[in-house]
């Protein structure tokens, strides 16, 4: 199963290129409202794919395009996933996205980034200060946190108000976990939308 | 009607509070019978255990044999929620001191003519496992045993790792463990080197399970009731692990010196690991196991000699032998064994100079690295200086 995603993804993504030159690129309009559903897990790219869908989360951010093609964008997101094994974590996250048109209204995605992961504990934590134990509450650790992703989505440019949906698969990479793990690897299934306003036409 | 509403009240609180008074008496039971003269003895080591509970170290239980007598004390607490204070009839985990065990089954096993050493595990194995396993007909009992045999590790694999850690309940057999490393190359030639692995440990009790039909059981059988162990636990049901003398866990997640409670990850992991790890014992009872070894009570002398058949490492000093690790603590040269876990540390020794056994036990995880550590591996060192410096 997991052979057959990474044949997808990797036929899906070198195609990419042709069909972008053949397609228009349709109106963009900057700074739509991105609503995102997430799935969470601590597990390595493309491997226990199930444990995802025990971590749900969710998310707001917004965009902004490099180009007059529209085909490199900027992404911002914060997010939030609960995770009961793991710990919970808030994620503050921006990324370069590459959109290429597959035929509209289809765009393929190819991003990657820099952000910040809260990482919160599962449960309460301990500390000993002058020889008593205190309780130290959930909050864990502040971590860099770099995401890869890939993507799908749906553009369809209208003059009003219009949505364009998306889902996503990103490794995330966690820098300074532990002493012992140095970097470590999470996952992400992400679920969204993203709505374009009127008022916001520039 | 009074009468009968005062009975069922009489009988409700005689339910509620039955527990509690089994779990008082047992605490007193705990108290150890530590002489007038070994608590003067040991009250320097009694300072170095309050001392690592100082740095940070939830609880110690420490044990000590001589020729002259027993010693057992606690620091600390066996649970920071409710500061449950730790005791020496704790029950502790044991992790890899467990192999200990392992290996001692298998030389009973040597000792009644069902196996051999020095042939491959390949001859013991069922045929499709064996299969899984490449070079297993390079690779003997004795190399597996003594960590020479070059088979893959399958504790470090991220795969594994994150599972565990993601995914507590996930229900890993003694073969997912093995599917783990399966058609993998060893690290290195067969019988070529020291490295220590766990896989061997795991390949060894699905061994014992094809040769006797249940490993845990012959340990069970052939250890804990012919030594009497009656504090020690492996795999007896699924859920032997749920014992209230069981130490609570805990670990540095982020290594900076805040801890959280692991015993629900560690039980987990625990309660499904065979041959390298599992076994759950108190002080008393981890010495009187040593002890019994090396005396020759479990197996014979001939075995025994096996077992202290030590392999060098790669600087060329003598580390392992057969389940039994030689090492050097306190200054002075000690065999048996140690083991770290998710939410806990312990060690097991006999010092052949002093003539002296010590179990020593932490319920802080050993196997995530944390500032705690460093400044406790002084302090451990300077506790076995205090133990070691003379007899009771």
């Amino acid at each position: 199963m997991e052979k057959r995603i990474i044949f997808f993804l990797i036929l899906w993504t070198a195609s990419f290129k042709a069909v972008a030159q053949e397609s228009p690129t349709p109106d963009y309009r900057n700074f739509p409202v991105t609503i995102t559903l997430q799935f969470q897990s601590f597990s390595l790219p493309f491997k226990n794919l199930g444990s995802n869908f025990k971590n749900m989360g969710i998310g707001i951010g917004t965009e902004v395009s490099h180009n007059g093609d529209h085909d490199w964008i900027q992404e911002f997101s914060i997010f939030w996933i609960r995770n009961k094994a793991m710990g919970n974590g808030l994620y503050l996250v921006t990324q370069t996205a590459w959109r290429p048109y597959l035929g509209n209204p289809f765009f393929g995605e190819l991003k990657a980034g820099v952000g910040y992961k809260l990482a919160f504990r599962p449960s309460e934590s301990f500390i000993q200060k002058e020889g008593k134990w205190l309780a130290a509450g959930k909050k864990g650790k502040g971590m860099l946190a770099i995401p890869i992703g890939i993507g799908l989505g749906i553009h369809d440019y209208s003059e009003s108000v219009y949505s364009s949906p998306f889902i996503n698969y990103q490794p995330v990479f966690l820098k300074g976990f532990n002493q012992d793990i140095p970097l470590v690897p999470e996952t992400i299934f992400q679920l969204g939308t993203r709505t374009h306003f009127n008022k916001l036409i520039k | 009607m009074k009468k009968t509403i005062l009975n069922q009240f009489v009988g409700f609180f005689l339910i509620l509070f039955t527990p509690f008074l089994s779990v008082a008496q047992n605490q007193s039971a705990c108290q150890p019978s530590n002489s007038e003269a070994s608590i003067r003895q040991f009250a320097g080591v009694q300072k170095k255990m309050e001392d690592l509970v100082n740095l940070g170290i939830p609880g110690v239980v420490a044990g000590v044999k001589t020729g002259e007598g027993t010693w057992y004390s606690a620091a600390g607490f066996s649970r920071l929620e409710d500061l449950t204070p730790m005791n020496s009839c704790n029950l502790q985990y044991l992790q890899s001191i467990s192999k200990t065990f392992l290996a001692a089954s298998i030389l009973i096993l040597k000792d009644q003519g069902k196996i051999d050493l020095d042939r491959p595990v390949f001859d013991y194995l069922p045929t499709e496992l064996a299969s899984w396993i490449l070079k297993s007909d390079q690779m003997t009992v004795r190399m597996l045993l003594n960590h020479t045999s070059g088979i893959p590790e399958y504790n470090y694999l991220p795969e594994y790792i994150t599972v565990l850690l993601q995914d507590p309940e996930h229900d890993f057999t003694p073969l997912d463990y093995m599917e783990l490393i399966k058609g993998k190359e060893p690290d290195f030639e067969p019988g070529s080197r020291y490295s220590y692995r766990n896989s061997g440990y795991v390949l060894l009790a699905l061994m014992m399970d094809h040769l006797t039909g249940d490993h845990a059981k012959f340990i069970r059988e052939n250890i804990f009731e012919r030594l009497g162990l009656k504090s020690t636990f492996y795999q007896e049901s699924p859920d032997y692990l749920e014992k209230s003398a069981l130490v609570d866990g805990y670990w540095d997640r982020y290594s900076n010196g805040i801890l959280e409670n692991s015993s629900y990850l560690q039980k987990q992991n625990v309660k499904k690991m065979v041959g390298d790890d599992g076994l759950v014992t108190t002080a008393a009872d981890g010495i009187r196991f040593l002890e019994a070894l090396l005396s020759g009570e479990l197996i014979s002398q001939e075995s025994l000699a096996e077992m202290k058949t030590w392999v060098n490492d790669s600087k060329g000093t003598p580390q392992y032998g057969l389940g039994l690790d030689l090492t050097t603590l306190g200054g002075k040269q000690a065999i048996g064994h140690s083991g770290g876990g998710l939410g806990a540390g312990s060690q097991l020794y006999y010092f052949p100079e002093q003539k002296t056994y010590i179990f020593l036990a932490i319920n802080l995880a050993t196997v995530t690295g944390s500032p705690i550590h460093k400044k406790a591996e002084v302090v451990v060192n300077e506790l076995y200086l205090e133990i070691l410096k003379g007899g009771i």
